[in-house]
């Protein structure tokens, strides 16, 4: 969902409004925002203010009421999937993960706790997977939920027609034993995943396979909905878009919408948990632009990713009695990435064919670059603290993260320079050489659609030219053309800017760093590099959370003194909500796990 | 007359037809694809995207892809959105269509009724206070990006005053009636004045000119001179004269009515075929540009058309033969 032309312009034009308005506010606030709001909301503004880090924020305010209902708010329209074996876009999410649910969830570390099931085993060689199921789960229609509908959800991720159907979550069944013949029509059963009985279902899987809670983690689907209809209709079926067929398990269920507007989800009153205290939950889509009035005038509850409180908005909604935020680390990060090889177009995943990009060879330069580059400025200057410098690819909440595992390299020039000398890059002129005394520039591209990697993209090549190093920067892409050219052959690009958006479910890096994964778009290729990733996804050791750390330990170490890319920064989800609004368990990943425990205080 | 209407509606066919062939290659020259956007997430194995690529044919030679488009449009399928899975593009469109077409005539009686008396009034008495607040406010009302007239209306009708809503076309799912009615006029009255107004200057200043131009021709002296009432003066004779500038750009007005405000379908979140469109190129939803665009085309030649007979009912002069 690239709209950022014009949402920049809008957003400059509301940051001019907002300063405009400033003025003529706080004397009109009290008259307007209605003082029953603001006496109420002081009593508990205090504590509030102190919660910004604090998980239980249930805790910290009296008992929890039952009754109300909150609006909370998106940026953009879902696409109007709402099976969740075909949605992909994160708005059709916030729909979903309320109304949904998986047998297991993630705790605030992103380590794997109960859902629908309450408790699981392995057996000793780790290819067997099996749940015990909460027994009082029903669906919002009332029907029972069952191992068979666990068997349903895999068994359709896993049909020949679900690809071209529209579906895209084929990672979640592929490790499944006898996947391969079901999904070529070959086997009329998935062999992979199996109901001993109604409650217990039992995943098998092809090798011992150490993502299998991540692997088990999709949301489940009812067969009673679904089962009579064709994979490949599914996607177009009502029950893909009629609120009355969209059936979970969730706390909430969607009962009717607007399209593009606004989707009500009422509680379900036998939700297995226990009733949720809200009656219901509204999402309404608005635009950014005005988001913080309507959050001042209590309009809406709750601001979820994407997008939260844009960072120069921060303390404007800070500074308001009504609402109170917090700051999270995003799952994703951005990065700038060396070309390291070219090669043929369409041979990202065939290194025999490629041409190392002799420019970027030497390791000393990288390290350079490194330090060179003010990354703490990003943070501060763009993202206005909200934000912070990346020194390994994990997120800072997963297990995988160990802050003093990886070389952390500042912002310092005269080591950069340093560095720069020794490895032989004589100045000349304004500029150093490279070794043989040969002119030296590096090319750099960057894809437009991210408001702030666009603006680091020039500070990078002034940063890097006051070290001596010349850089030519290609004038932005759009993020599509981007990618194409970083997926084909363009023996011109040394350097680019990108990103990846990490989905929670497991830190394994090598879908993207392996030199032969098919996202791996550096073209890196290092024997110690990928050895140690595997090492960290083998069977039987890895199977040691603690051997995983290990690894990841020490392929984070590993990689920060290679440096195949360099990590940039992550951005900071900034979340709003009402002062009234209590119960959210804020994780890393999620804000909507346990919306049953959401109340209002009235 | 007639067979006028006829030859020109059958000029539109070859011409649509072009349309197509160059929007669809223009679309299809872009770089990436349906399929580029999912990249960003790395769970989605690269061979899922491949396949999906080959599922919905983007693998073909563009004439083919094209070819097969043009074939199932020709039978009035316009196949499925590439981005939103499991949607028609029919169903899409439909979605968004009369949300658009309400905003847009909202917007275009605003601007008639707007500017066409106060055009009047300022040629009728020409430097007067009245007329030099219109050139003021005319000028401001083309200073002014909409946006920011958008985010003003919404600040001071909605968050301060608290008159109208600021996002959405209703308030609440499943009224119905009157009530249903009047929920969604109230809706429109934000966008559709943001939007109406800031065209209105280009019509006021228009007629204004041209009313004071015609006001000064030859045969108005003469109807003057024959003993004619000041009304009929102005009314039959000027009024009617100096409309036909204004007719041909109510013409190209037409033509947009329905290519949606994407910056105002955004500001007020108002689900209008602007965005859609927005979207879809971003999206590189090929089926959905292509059924916009030729909705776009068609609407155009349309309106030019309507403009043409409009002459012929204005000014007997012109005649079609």
């Amino acid at each position: 969902m690239k709209k950022s032309f014009w949402l920049m312009i809008v957003l400059l034009l509301s940051l001019m409004v907002a300063l405009a308005a400033c003025g003529g506010n706080n004397e009109e606030g009290t008259e307007n925002g209605g003082n029953d709001v603001n006496n109420e909301v002081n009593n508990n503004n205090d504590d509030a203010n102190n919660n910004n880090n604090d998980n239980d924020a249930e805790d910290s305010d009296g008992e929890p009421q039952s009754g109300g209902s909150i609006t909370a708010a998106m940026y953009s329209a879902p696409d109007h999937q709402f099976n969740p074996l075909f949605y992909s876009s994160a708005y059709d999410a916030n729909i979903l993960d309320i109304a949904f649910e998986s047998l297991v969830k993630q705790d605030e570390n992103l380590e794997f706790i109960p859902g629908l099931a309450h408790d699981w085993e392995f057996n000793d060689e780790f290819t067997e997977l099996t749940y015990q199921l909460e027994e009082d789960v029903t669906w919002h229609d009332g029907e029972p939920m069952t191992a068979h509908d666990v068997v349903f959800t895999y068994t359709a991720i896993a049909d020949p027609d679900y690809v071209a159907a529209g579906g895209v979550r084929t990672n979640y069944a592929s490790t499944l034993a006898g996947y391969e013949e079901y999904v070529s029509g070959d086997a009329d059963t998935l062999e992979g995943v199996e109901a001993l009985d109604d409650y217990t279902v039992k995943f098998t899987f092809a090798e011992p396979n150490i993502k299998a809670l991540a692997d088990t983690s999709f949301f489940i689907v009812a067969e009673h909905i679904l089962g009579d209809i064709p994979v490949a209709e599914m996607a177009e079926h009502s029950s893909a878009y009629n609120a009355e067929e969209v059936i979970g398990t969730g706390p909430f269920n969607l009962t009717e919408y607007q399209e593009g507007e606004q989707y009500i989800l009422q509680a379900y009153e036998d939700y297995w948990q226990g009733t949720p205290y809200l009656d219901s939950v509204v999402w309404q889509v608005v635009d950014q632009a005005i988001m913080t009035g309507m959050l001042q005038n209590d309009e809406i509850h709750l601001l979820n990713r994407p997008g939260g409180v844009p960072a120069a908005d921060r303390e404007d909604v800070e500074a308001m009695d009504n609402v109170e935020i917090l700051e999270l680390q995003d799952l994703g990060y951005q990065y700038m990435a060396f070309k390291h090889n070219h090669g043929p177009n369409d041979s990202l995943t065939d290194k025999d064919s490629w041409v190392p990009n002799e420019k970027v060879q030497d390791v000393a330069l990288r390290q350079a670059i490194a330090h060179a580059i003010n990354r703490e400025g990003f943070v501060d200057g763009l993202m206005y603290g909200a934000g912070q410098v990346m020194h390994a690819t994990f997120p800072e909440a997963s297990w995988a993260y160990n802050e003093d595992a990886p070389i952390k390299y500042d912002y310092n020039e005269d080591r950069a320079n340093e560095i720069l000398d020794e490895a032989g890059y004589e100045w000349d002129g304004d500029f150093r050489t490279n070794p043989d005394g040969e002119e030296f520039t590096l090319n750099l591209d960057y894809p437009t659609g991210n408001e702030i990697r666009e603006r680091t993209a020039p500070i990078i090549q002034e940063n890097l030219q006051a070290v001596g190093i010349q850089v030519n920067l290609n004038s932005p892409r759009e993020a599509s053309a981007h990618f194409d050219r970083i997926e084909e052959n363009d023996t011109d690009m040394d350097l680019y800017l990108a990103g990846w958006s990490l989905a929670s479910g497991d830190p394994d890096p090598s879908g993207y760093f392996l030199s032969t994964a098919a996202y791996n778009y550096p073209r890196y290729d290092d024997e110690t590099f990928d050895q140690l990733m595997l090492e960290a996804i083998t069977a039987p050791d890895a199977f040691d959370q603690e051997y995983r750390e290990e690894k990841y330990n020490e392929w984070s170490e590993y990689m920060s003194e290679q440096l195949p890319v360099i990590p940039l920064y992550s951005q900071n989800v900034i979340y709003a909500h009402n002062a009234n609004l209590q119960g959210i368990t804020f994780k890393t990943h999620q804000i909507l796990d346990d919306s049953h425990l959401w109340y209002l205080e009235q | 007359m007639y067979k006028y209407i006829t030859r020109r509606v059958l000029q539109f066919i070859p011409m649509l037809f072009l349309v197509t062939v160059v929007v669809y290659g223009l679309a299809q020259a872009a770089p990436g694809d349906p399929m580029s956007g999912e990249i960003l997430d790395p769970d989605i194995p690269a061979e899922v995207l491949e396949e999906r690529r080959e599922a919905l044919g983007l693998n073909d030679p563009i004439p083919v892809q094209y070819w097969n488009w043009l074939s199932s449009v020709a039978v009035g399928d316009f196949g499925q959105s590439m981005h939103y899975t499991g949607r028609s593009v029919s169903e899409l469109v439909t979605s968004r269509i009369m949300n658009t077409l309400y905003l847009s005539l909202f917007a275009l009686a605003v601007t008639i009724l707007v500017a066409i008396p106060i055009g009047i009034y300022s040629s009728k008495k020409p430097y007067s206070l009245l007329d030099y607040s219109a050139t003021t406010f005319a000028f401001l009302g083309l200073a002014t990006p909409n946006f920011f007239a958008a985010l003003i209306a919404i600040y001071f009708f909605s968050f301060q005053l608290g008159w109208f809503p600021s996002q959405g076309t209703v308030s609440s799912v499943g009224l119905t009636g009157f009530e249903y009615f009047i929920d969604k006029l109230r809706h429109l009255i934000l966008p559709g004045f943001t939007l109406g107004l800031a065209s209105t200057a280009i019509y006021m200043r228009y007629l204004r000119t041209e009313m004071l131009e015609v006001m000064g021709s030859d045969f108005i002296r003469t109807a003057r001179a024959k003993g004619l009432g000041p009304g009929s003066v102005l009314y039959k004779h000027t009024l009617r004269n100096a409309l036909i500038p204004i007719i041909t750009l109510l013409g190209f007005e037409f033509g947009t009515l329905l290519s949606g405000a994407v910056i105002t379908e955004a500001v007020f979140n108002y689900p209008g075929l602007g965005t859609l469109f927005l979207n879809s190129i971003q999206n590189r939803d090929y089926p959905v540009i292509m059924a916009i665009n030729l909705i776009l085309a068609v609407t155009i030649l349309v309106g030019n058309l309507l403009a043409d007979i409009f002459y012929a009912i204005v000014d007997p002069r012109i005649r079609y033969d």
